[in-house]
């Protein structure tokens, strides 16, 4: 373990197997970061603590928490927010940034592909299998045109950096990814306690999000419309991302609604407002497949809104993002990205996916039992870090577990090799100093009708336990602030 | 706007309106109290009765004993009684939450402070001897939460939508004031030198709704049973009284209704005939017989407020 003579990371101790993002090869602080380490070290950790405090209370004060349900009643937590930033050089992000939109457009093309023509299935290059067993392929949408031609309107693809200092994309998310809003709010935080440092730094901003993610959506309007009426649904107050619907609707300009505020008459959709019903065209919508539609799905969800399904199938609403992507951010289907990546866009793909055992293949099944300590074990369906099982943190009797829950049924499950995320310096409450501590990133990708935007930052998530590799928030993670350097 | 939204909106502002007039009555009774003229005034349990009284629950049982920290912590800080002041903050920032893309930042950041104030107030310091400043406190953040409605919202339907949910609830609140002291004043004008129209109480009921020092400007001289009603109900200038709210209400109603002979079925209507019945009123009416006029106003606003129900909220 090496220590350092900088004031506030004096007892920072560097575990030298993990890839350390600010140091290089020899030890150094990494160029991008000298400055900012040279400016943190003028403070002392005392500092540093009455800070993080007041960065606290601002996300109290601006009601940026989720709740915490406990057996008398709810309290209201606010995610962890480390006030020591990730630095992104233009290099790096290049390669990120033109990643995502390959593997966004691909997945687009794939979700046309398997709910159309099926020529991918086909040509044999992913098995009929894949799709036919997924929970989230939808029956409905077979043949359905989405306005724009755009089913993944907006993507979240977590990325990783590796030992190796190459990023490989852990999972794409295309249901309903969240934590954009959380990019801006640790922004603004990190700004309030530090304004200082960022004189230093020339940082793309990301506080140009909404004003996107709307241009976007309105490229992707119903035939006929000329400007259309664009609105957020959101399953309503006590879901746990409200903050960031509210958020985007706000600043989008546009309606936040719920699904009771909404009625479909004669395939078109309306909101009841106080001058009566007023025409949707455009639904950026963060409720489930499931929920979407009682007539068409869940017949007992409240959340959303009778008819809104047949409307979309005669082309008079967007749904953004469409039903049924789902099928298309399977882990299952992420092992195959290099291959669709080729098939649609004929390009190498430039991110590199994490190799992975199928474990409905006989003989990557038989590789996956016998190699549980040294692989991750996910099953393909579940969001949020559930399910996760790491090979060398089981007991024996845990392993045997896994392996009967992965015999039972296979094609649940697939498998990785345990990857080793990169490091970071976060604070630590508890000790009062800084420790390593893994680090993951999301990215959010907007795709449009002949357009697509990627934010330039992200969503660094930490994992606060120590040796911890999940960084979900539900799992016990907090984030940072990410800044992508201009060129 | 939405019609849910909308209805949040209206009642966001009646619960932030109303949470102040009970913090200001509970410490304007507690502390007049102390050194009262008149024993029956002066004595806690008749404090604490008018205080259950103005919330909206009074106790029936004339020989029953109150017990004061109970009371105050009710009233106050307890989350299981309907008519706290924690829960009426809790409402109003319920109500926000839900309209918050339509809200600004800064109004929303405020009625969120106000509610983590509320929210970790330490309950033994305040029944002890923590009343004064939590009254004090709310009574200036819900004055901070009005300047932030002034100041930062666009003075579109929205804001018409809260404001008149503010003054709805205002003239509420004043009635229910009115009535409360009225009832304390008859209660104590058998005690020693204190007749009915020079009561105490009507003192207290003044500062109550903060108009005090301006009705001793206006009138220049001790308040009595008939300039206090005077003052506080027909008085358009003094901006706590009936007639104000009422004005104000027919000004935001306007905003929504633009029509320009009302449908005589509509809110418009309705608030205007209210409006003109009390605008040219002798207080010498209402006097005689205060106990139904404080009937008759409470339904009138109770029939504006389910026509506003039925005609923007219907959703």
């Amino acid at each position: 373990m090496e220590t350092t003579e900088n004031q506030m990371f004096s007892s920072y101790q560097r575990n030298p197997e993990l890839f350390d993002e600010i140091y290089d090869k020899d030890g150094k602080i990494m160029s991008v970061y000298s400055e900012l380490f040279d400016l943190y070290g003028e403070h002392s950790i005392k500092d540093y603590v009455k800070l993080n405090d007041k960065a606290k209370a601002s996300f109290f004060n601006q009601g940026i928490t989720f709740q915490v349900y406990d057996k008398k009643e709810t309290r209201e937590k606010i995610f962890p927010f480390d006030l020591f930033p990730r630095i992104i050089d233009p290099q790096e992000w290049d390669i990120i940034e033109r990643g995502a939109i390959q593997r966004s457009k691909a997945l687009n093309l794939f979700l046309w592909d398997i709910y159309h023509d099926k020529k991918i299935i086909k040509q044999g290059i992913v098995p009929m299998d894949l799709i036919s067993s997924s929970a989230n392929y939808l029956d409905q949408m077979v043949g359905v045109d989405p306005p724009g031609g755009i089913y993944n309107h907006i993507s979240g693809t977590d990325v990783i950096k590796h030992k190796d200092g190459k990023y490989y994309v852990l999972e794409d998310n295309i249901r309903c990814p969240s934590g954009v809003s959380y990019v801006i709010c640790n922004r603004t935080a990190l700004k309030r306690a530090l304004f200082g440092v960022f004189n230093h730094y020339k940082t793309h901003t990301v506080t140009n999000y909404a004003e996107n993610l709307l241009d976007l959506l309105e490229t992707v309007k119903p035939k006929g419309v000329d400007v259309p009426n664009v609105v957020v649904i959101t399953p309503g107050m006590f879901n746990s991302a409200f903050y960031e619907h509210s958020y985007l609707a706000k600043t989008m300009g546009v309606e936040l609604v719920e699904g009771r505020d909404l009625f479909v008459e004669n395939d078109f959709v309306y909101m009841k407002t106080i001058r009566g019903p007023e025409k949707v065209d455009v639904i950026y919508r963060r409720i489930d497949d499931a929920f979407i539609d009682p007539l068409e799905f869940k017949p007992d969800s409240s959340l959303g809104v009778p008819g809104l399904f047949a409307a979309y199938k005669k082309g008079n609403v967007t749904l953004a993002n469409a039903p049924g992507t789902g099928v298309a951010d399977d882990k299952a289907v992420y092992t195959y990205m290099p291959q669709i990546i080729k098939y649609y866009l004929n390009e190498e793909p430039i991110l590199n996916n994490v190799h992975t055992y199928h474990c409905s293949r006989p003989d990557e099944l038989k590789y996956v039992l016998e190699h549980i300590h040294e692989l991750v074990i996910k099953p393909v369906d579940e969001a949020g870090g559930y399910g996760i099982s790491i090979g060398n943190r089981l007991t024996k009797e845990e392993i045997e577990v896994v392996k009967n829950q992965i015999k039972e049924t296979p094609r649940k499950y697939v498998a990785q090799p345990i990857l080793s995320l990169s490091v970071h310096p976060t604070y630590i409450e508890d000790t009062e100093s800084f420790e390593q501590r893994h680090v993951d990133l999301r990215t959010f990708t907007v795709l449009g009708k002949d357009r697509e935007f990627v934010l330039k930052g992200g969503l660094t998530r930490v994992a606060l336990k120590r040796g911890n590799l999940i960084v979900n928030s539900s799992q016990g993670g907090g984030s940072k602030d990410t800044w992508v350097l201009k060129k | 706007m939405l019609s849910r939204v909308a209805n949040n909106l209206f009642w966001m502002g009646r619960y932030i309106e109303r949470s102040e007039h009970i913090a200001r009555y509970l410490n304007v009774n507690y502390f007049s109290s102390l050194d009262a003229p008149n024993q029956l005034s002066q004595s806690r349990q008749f404090v604490l009765r008018s205080m259950l009284f103005m919330v909206g629950d009074p106790v029936e049982d004339e020989s029953a004993i109150v017990d004061e920290e109970k009371v105050l912590y009710q009233i106050g800080l307890d989350t299981t009684y309907p008519f706290s002041i924690i829960n009426n903050v809790k409402y109003a920032r319920e109500n926000a939450n839900s309209a918050r893309d339509l809200i600004s930042t800064e109004l929303y950041e405020s009625i969120n402070k106000f509610y983590h104030f509320v929210l970790n107030y330490d309950a033994n310091a305040y029944v002890k001897n923590g009343l004064h400043d939590f009254t004090v406190h709310v009574a200036e953040m819900t004055a901070i939460l009005r300047g932030k409605m002034r100041g930062t919202l666009l003075h579109d339907e929205i804001y018409a939508i809260i404001m008149m949910g503010v003054n709805i609830e205002r003239a509420t609140q004043i009635i229910r004031m009115i009535n409360s002291k009225h009832t304390d004043a008859l209660r104590a004008q058998g005690s020693y030198g204190d007749k009915f129209s020079n009561s105490f109480e009507w003192t207290t009921l003044l500062k109550c709704a903060e108009s005090y020092d301006m009705m001793r400007r206006f009138y220049k001289k001790t308040p009595t049973s008939i300039s206090t009603l005077e003052f506080l109900i027909l008085n358009p200038n003094c901006p706590r009284s009936i007639m104000n709210s009422l004005n104000q209400v027919y000004e935001h109603i306007k905003v929504l209704d633009t029509s320009k002979k009302y449908n005589k079925e509509s809110t418009a209507f309705l608030v205007g005939r209210v409006r003109a019945e009390y605008q040219f009123k002798y207080i010498k009416e209402i006097e005689t017989d205060i106990q139904s006029f404080i009937e008759d106003i409470l339904s009138s606003l109770s029939e504006i407020s389910q026509k506003m129900e039925k005609e923007f909220f219907n959703y």
